[in-house]
């Protein structure tokens, strides 16, 4: 077993105009206001955490009017040196594939593009497992998307059917924690999606319900330490079991908008294609 | 109508079981697929590609099946349009020109498919692109200039379903057999009548001499009075047996209801063909009180069209016989719209000319004591033709009886 080769530099967006202004997901209600202060002390402790697992954070400026440009997971898919910029199915994300683009393009990345008609909601929707990706289809990402992204990068991916709308990227189902773990949410996929994941990780750790639905899955792991936003006793024995740190970084502010620490940050050192030649 | 679509689907679709989901749902969806090719990527990251023809029940079914199909990245082979050529003159078709089956026929053009107004074998395909239509028109009929379809791409032919009337056939194992229970398909012949009826369709009969010359002449004229035929398609010889029967009680020359048939009865067929052309048709015969009875009198007088068709066999032959067999054939061609039933009594010859004019939707009953009609219309690609080996007399009074004619 070894740890993850990726997981240690992470782009960030500080929530400076973050705020649930629409609702597309069954976590989003206008109604619930965000404290704003509490959002950006959560922000600002999840940088911490990072740091103190040894991770690199950088930063892409926030952007007035594009509030979920926070969940840096689903600004692009990103690959080595290569980015494919998303496309988001919800028009009231839209314009946030260019910036994401233009913060990539602007830090030497070379820039792929989807065909017109392909959504793909960036690394919120592609996870790296192995040497493979898997991808999370027909909830915000399309087929065509995952599709494009496996020509675009040269990569094997694995797309697999999302069902439960709670669980609308792929990254609130899925959390690589090494080469033969992850944390896994089934009954966000359909039955062939399942069966895809059970020969795909050799160990996975299944979350009870009301793990999967506090996000615990929406984690991101640096080396040894799992960083998540919720856990349970039993999940913190069963990391700890297997020899990984555990931190629970409280990020409840952005959890009204239906996004976990996974979400907050995009992972900016996968490099599958490498590691393969 | 079963109905069918060729897709596609690329991506790394076999160890995502994304292949499997498709085909699954197709067969839950109650389609049937053919996978036409599949080519697996030749290492993981290379993307397979798999091609599958779907079939569903009819176009809504396929419609929704492909909709459901979409979202998993399966989506119609992007169909191009049908290549079109000018004919190089009257009569003649260009080279590699499409030949027409008798099935339901869809045509690409325009970017859009185009269903063939009624379909006909061994025909070229004429379509007009300005006002989407497409017809199956025969060699002789296409003038210099119409755009006739070549090769076979945006071509669309959809298989024949089941013969509406083989669910009422299902206990015979053969489409052909001699050895059924006669009452009960000639109930189930009058059953598949009626029902052709009530949904709007007209019902064509084609009959052979053997009708007359077996005395079952008059039960065919209930038939027409009783209004349980819209045309009547035929020869020289049963229109003339049939007013030799009516004139001189003779059916080539043999008493149909007793009698010695008077003197030289070998020649009464020609006195009968001979009186027709005295009177100049066989409509001026009725409308002069000449011919009082017969199918063909019921026929005038119940306004049946009726097309008699010419051979190089004829005596005469009757005025009303169109000796021009082209001609002949564009005649009943008039009259086939609307068609949905075809009876062929005792007919070889005109039995299969009339078929090859119909579309494979027309349900045949082909009744003769000689079962090598039904296969040669078989044969001849009228493939939905069932047959009953009987005696043709005795088949159409217990028709006509059935019907209440």
């Amino acid at each position: 077993m070894s740890a993850l080769a990726w997981g240690r530099r992470y782009l960030l967006c500080p929530p400076d105009h973050y705020e649930v202004a629409y609702e597309i997901n069954p976590w989003m209600h206008r109604d619930v206001s965000v404290d704003a202060d509490a959002a950006r002390r959560q922000w600002d402790g999840l940088v911490t955490a990072l740091a103190e697992a040894g991770a690199a954070v950088e930063l892409i400026e926030p952007v007035a009017g594009l509030p979920d440009m926070v969940f840096t997971a689903n600004g692009a898919a990103v690959d080595g040196w290569r980015c494919v910029q998303s496309r988001f199915l919800h028009p009231e994300r839209g314009p946030e594939a260019e910036h994401f683009g233009r913060w990539f393009a602007d830090h030497g990345y070379e820039i792929r593009h989807l065909p017109p008609t392909a959504h793909l909601e960036g690394a919120g929707d592609v996870l790296p497992f192995g040497r493979r990706l898997l991808g999370g289809y027909r909830s915000r990402s399309d087929f065509a998307g995952q599709t494009a992204l496996a020509q675009l990068l040269d990569l094997e991916v694995l797309p697999v059917e999302l069902v439960d709308p709670r669980f609308y990227h792929l990254d609130l189902s899925f959390c690589p924690l090494d080469d033969r773990r992850a944390l896994v949410v089934p009954e966000a996929w359909d039955r062939y999606g399942r069966q895809v994941v059970e020969a795909l990780v050799p160990e996975p750790i299944v979350l009870e319900p009301d793990e999967a639905a506090s996000f615990c899955a929406n984690a991101v792991v640096v080396g040894s330490t799992v960083l998540l936003p919720a856990s349970t006793s039993r999940l913190d024995g069963v990391l700890r079991g297997l020899g990984f740190d555990v931190g629970v970084v409280p990020v409840g502010e952005f959890l009204k908008a239906g996004g976990g620490v996974r979400c907050l940050t995009l992972a900016l050192d996968v490099s599958l294609a490498e590691t393969a030649s | 109508m079963a109905v069918s679509e060729t897709i596609e689907v690329r991506g790394h679709i076999l160890d995502s079981l994304v292949l499997a989901k498709i085909l699954d749902l197709i067969v839950d969806a109650g389609a049937d697929y053919c996978l036409l090719d599949l080519d697996v990527g030749r290492s993981n990251a290379n993307p397979s590609v798999a091609r599958l023809a779907v079939t569903a029940a009819d176009e809504a079914a396929l419609a929704r099946l492909l909709a459901e199909l979409h979202p998993h990245g399966a989506a119609p082979v992007d169909a191009a349009d049908a290549t079109l050529e000018p004919a190089p003159a009257d009569g003649v078709l260009p080279a590699g020109f499409y030949a027409t089956t008798n099935l339901p026929t869809s045509v690409r053009a325009g970017g859009r498919w185009i269903d063939v107004g009624r379909p006909e074998m061994d025909c070229a395909l004429v379509v007009d692109v300005g006002r989407s239509t497409a017809a199956a028109v025969p060699m002789h009929r296409v003038a210099a200039g119409d755009p006739v379809l070549v090769g076979i791409g945006g071509v669309r032919v959809r298989p024949r379903e089941k013969p509406r009337g083989a669910r009422a056939f299902e206990f015979m194992t053969s489409e052909v057999s001699a050895e059924k229970p006669k009452g009960l398909l000639v109930a189930r012949v009058a059953e598949r009548m009626r029902a052709a009826r009530e949904a709007g369709g007209r019902l064509l009969v084609v009959p052979g001499p053997a009708v007359i010359h077996t005395g079952a002449g008059a039960h065919l004229a209930a038939l027409v009075r009783g209004g349980w035929v819209d045309a009547l398609f035929t020869g020289n010889g049963f229109a003339t047996h049939d007013i030799e029967a009516s004139l001189l009680g003779t059916s080539l020359g043999v008493p149909v209801d007793g009698g010695i048939g008077g003197e030289d009865p070998a020649a009464n067929h020609l006195r009968a063909i001979n009186e027709v052309r005295r009177w100049g048709s066989i409509g001026a015969g009725v409308e002069a009180g000449r011919l009082r009875d017969g199918v063909m009198f019921e026929c005038v007088r119940r306004g049946v069209p009726f097309v008699l068709g010419g051979s190089v066999r004829d005596d005469g032959p009757l005025p009303d016989v169109v000796t021009d067999v082209v001609a002949a054939q564009d005649r009943m061609r008039t009259h086939l719209d609307g068609v949905r039933l075809a009876l062929m009594l005792a007919s070889t010859l005109h039995a299969v000319a009339v078929g090859n004019l119909l579309a494979a939707e027309v349900e045949i009953y082909c009744i003769d004591i000689n079962q090598a009609v039904v296969t040669k219309l078989a044969d001849r690609g009228t493939s939905q033709a069932l047959g009953i080996v009987t005696d043709v007399g005795l088949f159409v009074r217990e028709l006509a009886e059935a019907l209440g004619a």
